[in-house]
């Protein structure tokens, strides 16, 4: 993956979200090291300091804990954890602009509500 | 522990006052951008830490002494520009092997393998480089050096796309093996702003403001919406930036909006962007908060 230069956050928040898709995507399991700050620097050519603080997001989170010396492992229920956060605060925001636009446009809530259905029944085929 | 310490450090030629009260800290083995428009004064900052100039008045700090005649600054430090005076008559390999003589923690096969890689041929003459090729070659003598204070002073001029990128990567490599206090003032924010921690923006020989990159790049926020609805949100905020587009009005504002002015900007249908860091440096370093548009509107001032 490559950074988007476009996305106006933070590097060290793209770099946090990333690692949690990568959890998400079982690329990690529990119990798991994961990159070092090195490592993440290089992979992303940023400096090491902001990738640091991507990962110290993640321990806030408690996605990731510290060992002393041996790096940063994956917390028992850190996909639990992603998911919450994702819907509680990505897709909840989504949801608000969403509305947002609809009322804007003038979009009835069953024209919304359809348009939803379309999107989610085309995927399932 | 600060590698430098200046304090209103003061610096002028003939006519013109190139630093005027300048100060800062800047941290051991840390990345820093040195920012600012021509003629804001960061060359002349580089050369006085680098022990080039001697400041007229204030205090500057650099491994704990003043720089200027300080050999222990000169072997270990090292800056690198477009103008750096190397020998003529010496063939490129030989004035690599000249600085591997003199700093002490030069690696002189690291500089031979960059010298291959870019294509350098280490049997031709300073003389006979491109402006691009000698900028690489130079930026190859100060990575390779390894010194503890590492001074990149536009160091990119005249390298092509490709070669910048390759430079920027073999800077962070390096950065990351051998850690060491790097100063890289640059006109290309945009492109090394990822490699970096901090910011220094050098305004009119001024510090105008050193921040973490984060902090930056959300020190401001960019509103949009109808020009009537604007100018009673705008009230009495502080405005960077603004600028008029059709029937609306684009204004840059300090991120500082409380929850509930946020709600109001929803309310009130006022759309809300990031600022990037690029832009944000040339609106703090404007001298009118309409830019270059402001010097087009003869017919305003009647």
């Amino acid at each position: 993956m490559i950074l988007n230069s476009e996305d106006s956050r933070p590097i060290y928040i793209q770099i946090a979200v990333w690692l949690e898709t990568e959890i998400l995507s079982g690329h990690f399991q529990s119990n798991e090291k994961v990159y070092s700050q090195y490592q993440v620097a290089e992979m992303f050519t940023i400096n090491p300091a902001t990738a640091a603080k991507g990962l110290t997001l993640l321990v806030e989170d408690e996605i990731l804990y510290k060992r002393r010396g041996l790096g940063m492992f994956v917390t028992n229920n850190a996909k639990e954890r992603i998911l919450r956060k994702r819907k509680e605060q990505t897709l909840k925001k989504l949801v608000v602009d969403l509305v947002a636009e609809a009322e804007r446009l003038g979009v009835s809530e069953d024209e919304l509500m359809t348009m939803i259905q379309t999107v989610r029944g085309g995927r399932g085929e | 522990m600060p590698v430098i310490k200046c304090k209103d450090l003061t610096k002028h030629y003939s006519r013109k006052r190139a630093l005027d009260g300048f100060s800062c800290m800047i941290e051991e083995n840390k990345m820093t951008g040195i920012i600012g428009r021509n003629g804001a004064g960061k060359t002349t900052l580089l050369k006085i830490l680098a022990g080039f100039f001697q400041e007229n008045s204030g205090d500057v700090n650099v491994f704990g002494e003043n720089p200027f005649n300080s050999l222990n600054v000169s072997a270990n430090s090292i800056m690198i520009d477009q103008d750096m005076t190397l020998p003529t008559i010496l063939k490129l390999g030989e004035i690599i092997e000249e600085a591997n003589r003199f700093y002490p923690n030069f690696d002189r096969e690291l500089a031979f393998r960059l010298l291959s890689y870019f294509s350098l041929d280490e049997k031709t003459y300073v003389t006979e480089l491109s402006k691009g090729m000698r900028s690489t070659f130079h930026s190859i003598i100060g990575l390779s050096a390894r010194c503890a204070l590492t001074i990149f002073d536009e160091p990119t001029l005249g390298m092509d796309a490709g070669v910048r990128k390759d430079f920027y990567r073999a800077l962070l490599k390096e950065f990351i093996a051998y850690p060491r206090t790097v100063l890289f003032s640059s006109h290309h924010l945009e492109e090394i702003e990822d490699l970096l921690e901090d910011v220094l923006i050098v305004h009119k020989g001024r510090n105008h403001l050193h921040l973490s990159l984060d902090e930056m790049k959300t020190y401001a926020i960019a509103v949009q919406g109808s020009k009537s609805m604007m100018s009673e949100w705008v009230g009495e905020k502080e405005v960077l930036f603004t600028k008029e587009i059709g029937g609306s009005t684009y204004t840059v504002v300090k991120n500082n909006l409380s929850a509930d002015e946020r709600e109001v900007l929803r309310m009130l249908d006022l759309t809300v962007s990031a600022v990037s860091a690029t832009d944000l440096f040339v609106y703090l370093t404007n001298e009118s908060k309409g830019g270059i548009d402001d010097v087009f509107r003869r017919d305003d001032k009647g």
